[in-house]
């Protein structure tokens, strides 16, 4: 005896496990087909006309097809109708007649009567007829009176419909289309019948007309129109296809021109054919590309002469700057020979001329960068004993600004492939701005790292940043305040070139700063070189820094809602005003 | 994408639709085409006829079987089973078998004899015993045929249908059909139909029946299924069948004056079908006038007007104006009556003698005449001859006979060969135009003593052994032979003359209880009519005119002799000398005859 395993567990939940993950699949599948399909949609404008024009003329030329296989289906139907309908109308005429004589339905020769006016209007010999069938009832009468005949002899009841028999039994001459078995085959029959009055009472006389030759012409007719319009619709669909593709091919062709062009291979053309509309759009694109190559080009000049120019200039100071130099350190190591105020200038002098050579040496750094001369020359290095030389570095400095720094470094060493004399360069710079701006406030120096890449904040407590500054700091001679002349600090190329340094190496470097929270600054530089970024170990924000609105109530949940102005959004603690607006 | 959905969607819609939609649909509803108004309400049969007896009419026995009687012929054959078995009781009523084909069912007609008896008169139940002669079979075909039965009684025993109630009920009956000739005459007609005779000159009346109470459509189907049914076996000889594949279809149709019959026929031809047209205007009833059309296999064919076709074909020649003649003297004699015309008899005054009966007849402008001689032997010779008028080359029968009937000359022949019939010394002879007489055999034994042509010629009646009997006579090329005598039921006994007083009745006479009468009946013997009934001596020779001229004579006129003296009807009286023409001067002293032997010459 063989059991079917029961429904237990573990069969049904594997059952259940396959057929999730087979929903999965085919979810997935279909999803993936899906989304694959509306991309094809949207990039393909053939495609779009394509389709379109399929949908607009199968709609059309089905509709079309549908009104002639309407057309011809009815055109038969109402021609056999009319032709059973006088051949009824004949019958009824005949048996009528046949029937006059007789006064009472029990008479024996009357049921001889009607077997012999059934095979007179089917046409005598059954083998003869063409499906034809007619049958006279008697459904007025109690059953067994009058028997039905039908020539040829079939059994005709179930294709003489209740409905109609009601009909015709209530003295109507009605008609149904009805599906039966009277031959061989299923067949559909036109049933018409009529009352025939008699002495005593009515028979009903039916004809039983086979469609079957309607059927199959209008079935004929029917995959006739269905070909055609298939055809059609494949035809348009095909010269849809052709048109747009007339179309589409030149403006593909643009397209990859202007995608070229903008690639920086300013001389390439489209190929002008003819003189059509699309002619003109590729030879005004080329005259659109010759005009932008032009001034690219000339632009390209003036900014190369402008660089040239920077460098040359730079080079050009050097020299005499070289000794000017040499003779202002003669005269600075003399100065103790001379009067103070001799001596006064002449520490003025040296440290002036040390702030210029730094200048010289920024710019020359700078054009470098411009120049596309900087070369990146990374290696494996330890972060940790670059930041702590930074620090040592620059603690002179910072005693004197009376600022501590303080380090966040991690015990174990962080290992980047980098070029350690540039960082050293961005984190002196970073340091250095910190504790110039430090206002006797700490700074912290925090060191990270994950999988992919390190990275390096520093924070600190100054003024801080006004909100739109953060992008500004790395302008070129940038300053918070222009009235401000500059006393102190760098050269006002440190940030640009911290920037030029860290992008050098595929990295970031972004600055977060609020007014009196201070500010942060955050390198973040690929673990290998050439790695491609996506995070950074660190935040940019400091934990400390304070939001705008004072942050959420108790821990409560925040509100977001439109703003003030158009298309600003507000966020802030639900039913208070103190919200932080931010606009797009 | 949501578009493009929509598009796809609604593109499959319509092509399905258009698949589906547009065929011819697996079922419709049902319309109507229009309305005939409501079924007509039963209508009166236009046949009319009595009522049916029922078993309630009578309470008294003989009655009710009376009644009972009647009732089978009292409406369709079909029901006739239905009609009988109410009067019977339902424990028997299976005694009466009924057929299964209607073509099957057939009436025992019989003949009263004497008004039934109803013994004893008892409180539940009570016997009565008809006393019955056999007359016939009346079968589908509306044929009497000769009786299959031979019982002379039948006896049924009744009972009341309970205590309470006088009403009565069979419930011992004899197994068959029974009717009476009185109903087959209330409730039938006779309907003479017609077949063509072998060479298609003349039309053979044969005697049908049909209900009364059939309307008009359904007699001229049932005269069309009788004609395509054929003759009679009797009949069978002498007469041809319509042609083959003949048939009906369906039922005659039309009403007041236009009649259409759709036939089948194989070979149908102009010649055929107005040969059948007249049949047909001949055999249908009478009464119905006007148009009939013929089709066959429905298309139109041949219309006639029935009553034109019947003036103009008549189903045979009428004959000349009927003459009557006597025997005076042992001559020929016209008589001469009043306001009937006469002529001189149209035979030599040379051979005109010794004279005992005579048949005279017409054929073109020839006169045949037969006439019986007496011999100085007192053996008798038949003289026939022909010729113009008067006849005067005859020829003597070569071999002479103690006793000859009358002669009767068959009067379908054609004039070249004429030839007629004769009882001689009991048996029967034909003859030719020189006098050569032959033996005719008979299936039938039994002293021939008299023969009778009938009008159009091709029917006899003969007395055979004191028996009235009919038979068809065919002629093959010039010779005539006689076929089965059919016996006809009669009430009179010992038959001494016979002739035909219409185209299917005869005139015959004999004794009804040892009283020599003169009885009409039937050419079926169906339907007897006593003409004469106390002639107080035998009827030795009889003679009638079966009509044909019109105005020619009134209907039924007869004349027969009996006593040696001569008698006729209209009005009736006995033949006077006086009324005797061309007589010689009498011989003085001798006492004067009576005519004796007449006929009609026609």
């Amino acid at each position: 005896m063989v059991t079917s395993p029961p429904p237990d567990s573990p069969t049904t939940a594997r059952r259940l496990r396959a057929a999730r993950a087979l929903w999965r699949a085919l979810a997935g599948g279909t999803a993936r087909l899906a989304s694959g399909v509306h991309q094809t949609w949207r990039r393909s404008l053939q495609l779009r006309v394509v389709t379109i024009t399929l949908v607009a003329s199968s709609l059309l030329v089905g509709g079309f097809a549908y009104l002639i296989a309407d057309k011809i289906t009815n055109i038969l139907v109402e021609n056999a109708q009319t032709d059973v309908l006088l051949r009824l109308q004949n019958g009824r005429e005949y048996a009528r007649k046949q029937f006059n004589p007789y006064s009472q339905a029990q008479e024996a020769q009357f049921q001889d009567t009607i077997d012999g006016t059934v095979n007179y209007l089917a046409g005598g010999d059954p083998a003869q007829t063409s499906g034809v069938v007619v049958a006279i009832t008697g459904d007025t009468f109690t059953p067994g009176t009058i028997a039905p005949h039908a020539s040829p002899d079939v059994q005709v009841r179930p294709l003489i419909g209740q409905e109609l028999r009601a009909s015709v039994a209530a003295g109507n001459v009605a008609h149904q289309i009805r599906t039966g078995t009277l031959g061989a085959e299923r067949t559909k029959y036109l049933v018409y019948g009529s009352p025939v009055p008699t002495r005593f009472g009515q028979v009903e006389l039916y004809y039983i007309v086979p469609l079957a030759r309607q059927d199959a012409t209008a079935a004929d007719a029917r995959a006739t129109v269905v070909a055609t319009g298939a055809a059609l619709v494949l035809l348009l669909g095909l010269l849809a296809a052709l048109v747009t593709r007339l179309v589409v091919t030149p403006v593909r062709v643009a397209a990859r021109t202007a995608q070229r062009l903008s690639a920086g291979l300013l001389d390439q053309r489209m190929v002008v054919n003819g003189e059509d509309d699309l002619a003109l759009l590729a030879a005004s694109f080329n005259q659109m590309a010759t005009n932008l190559q032009r001034q690219i080009l000339r632009l390209e000049e003036m900014s190369r002469l402008q660089r040239r120019f920077t460098s040359d200039v730079s080079h050009e100071l050097r020299t005499p700057l070289t000794t000017v130099r040499m003779a202002a350190d003669l005269i600075f190591a003399e100065r103790d020979e001379f009067d103070p105020a001799v001596a006064r200038s002449a520490e003025l002098l040296q440290a002036e001329l040390d702030r210029f050579e730094e200048l010289l040496t920024d710019l020359l750094e700078i054009s470098r960068f411009d120049a596309g001369f900087a070369v990146l020359d990374s290696e494996p290095t330890d972060l940790v004993p670059v930041v702590h030389r930074v620090a040592e570095r620059l603690a002179g400095l910072a005693e004197r600004a009376g600022v501590t720094i303080e380090l966040d470094v991690p015990d174990t060493p962080v290992i980047a492939e980098v070029d350690p004399r540039r960082v050293e360069r961005v984190l002196r710079n970073l340091v250095g701005n910190a504790v110039e701006h430090g206002e006797a406030k700490p700074v912290l120096i925090t060191l990270g790292m994950d999988q992919s890449a390190v990275a390096i904040t520093v924070r600190d407590h100054g003024v801080g940043l006004k909100p739109g500054e953060e992008k500004l700091v790395f302008n070129r001679f940038w300053r918070a305040d222009p009235s401000r002349a500059r006393q102190t600090g760098g050269t006002g190329l440190g940030l640009s070139i911290s920037l030029e340094d860290a992008r050098l190496h595929g990295g970031w470097l972004e600055a977060w700063g609020a007014p009196g929270q201070g500010a942060q600054f955050r390198l973040t530089l690929p673990a290998r070189a050439g790695d491609r970024l996506t995070t950074s170990p660190l935040r940019l924000v400091p934990a400390d820094a304070a939001l705008p609105f004072g942050g959420p109530r108790d821990g409560g949940l925040l509100a977001i809602g439109p703003g003030s102005g158009a298309g600003a959004l507000a966020i802030g603690p639900p039913g208070e005003s103190d919200r932080a607006e931010v606009t797009s | 994408m949501r578009r493009r959905l929509l598009g796809a969607l609604l593109a499959g819609l319509l092509v399905s639709a258009g698949l589906t939609g547009c065929g011819i649909p697996d079922q419709s509803a049902v319309q109507v085409d229009g309305r005939l108004g409501p079924a007509a309400g039963s209508g009166s049969s236009n046949g009319g006829g009595a009522r049916p007896p029922t078993p309630k009419d009578s309470d008294d026995p003989v009655q009710f079987i009376q009644n009972y009687l009647r009732a089978a012929a009292a409406g369709e054959r079909e029901q006739a089973y239905a009609r009988a078995k109410e009067f019977i009781a339902p424990e028997v009523k299976n005694t009466l078998r009924e057929k299964q084909q209607s073509s099957e069912i057939e009436l025992t007609v019989v003949r009263l004899r004497e008004k039934p008896e109803k013994t004893p008169p008892n409180e539940y139940t009570s016997t009565v015993t008809l006393k019955v002669q056999q007359v016939g079979v009346l079968r589908a075909d509306g044929t009497l045929a000769p009786p299959a039965a031979s019982e002379t009684s039948y006896t049924f025993q009744l009972r009341r249908v309970d205590q309470a109630s006088p009403s009565l009920v069979i419930n011992k009956l004899p197994p068959v059909l029974l009717t009476t000739d009185e109903a087959l005459r209330d409730y039938y007609r006779s309907q003479t139909i017609y077949f063509w005779n072998s060479d298609q000159s003349r039309l053979v009346p044969d005697q049908r029946y049909l209900s009364t109470t059939l309307p008009a459509e359904r007699r001229v189907t049932e005269v069309a299924r009788w004609l395509a049914g054929g003759p009679p076996d009797w009949l069978a000889p002498s007469v041809t069948r319509v042609p083959d594949g003949t048939t009906p279809i369906n039922n005659a149709t039309g009403a007041d004056g236009h009649w259409e019959l759709n036939l089948s026929m194989n070979g149908a031809n102009d010649a055929k079908l107005a040969k059948l047209a007249t049949q047909l205007a001949w055999s249908l009833p009478t009464e119905l006038s006007g148009q009939l059309d013929l089709k066959i296999q429905n298309q139109k064919r041949l219309t006639i007007d029935l009553k034109q076709e019947r003036e103009a074909n008549p189903a045979y020649p009428p004959g000349e104006r009927p003459l009557r003649f006597a025997i005076y003297d042992g001559g020929i004699h016209p008589l001469s009556l009043a306001g009937e015309p006469t002529r001189r008899v149209p035979v030599a005054a040379a051979k005109n003698r010794n004279v005992v009966s005579a048949a005279l007849s017409h054929s073109g402008d020839q006169v045949l005449a037969a006439l019986v001689v007496t011999r100085s032997d007192q053996e008798q010779r038949l003289r026939v001859g022909s010729g113009p008028d008067p006849v005067t080359v005859f020829n003597d029968s070569r071999i002479s006979y103690r006793s000859i009937g009358r002669p009767t000359w068959i009067r379908s022949l054609d004039p070249e060969h004429p030839a007629g019939l004769v009882a001689a010394d009991g048996g029967l002879y034909r003859f030719d135009g020189a006098a050569g007489m032959s033996l005719v055999p008979l299936a039938v034994s039994g002293k021939v003593t008299a023969v009778a042509g009938s009008p159009e010629g091709h029917r006899v009646a003969l007395v055979i052994g004191g028996g009235l009997y009919v038979a068809a006579v065919s002629i093959d090329g010039g010779t005539v032979s006689v076929g089965q005598p059919r016996r006809l039921t009669t009430q009179l006994t010992g038959v001494t003359a016979v002739d035909w007083i219409a185209p299917n009745e005869l005139l015959y006479a004999g004794n009804h209880d040892g009283r020599p009468a003169i009885y009409q009946t039937t050419v079926d013997g169906a339907q007897e009519t006593p003409l004469e009934t106390d002639i107080g001596a035998q009827v030795t020779q009889l003679a009638a005119y079966p009509g044909g001229v019109v105005g020619a004579l009134a209907a039924f006129s007869y004349m027969y002799e009996a006593n040696k003296a001569a008698y006729k009807n209209n009005p009736f009286g006995i033949i006077k000398r006086e009324q005797v023409l061309d007589l010689p001067s009498p011989a003085p002293g001798a006492k004067p005859s009576n005519p004796t032997a007449p006929f009609f010459s026609f």
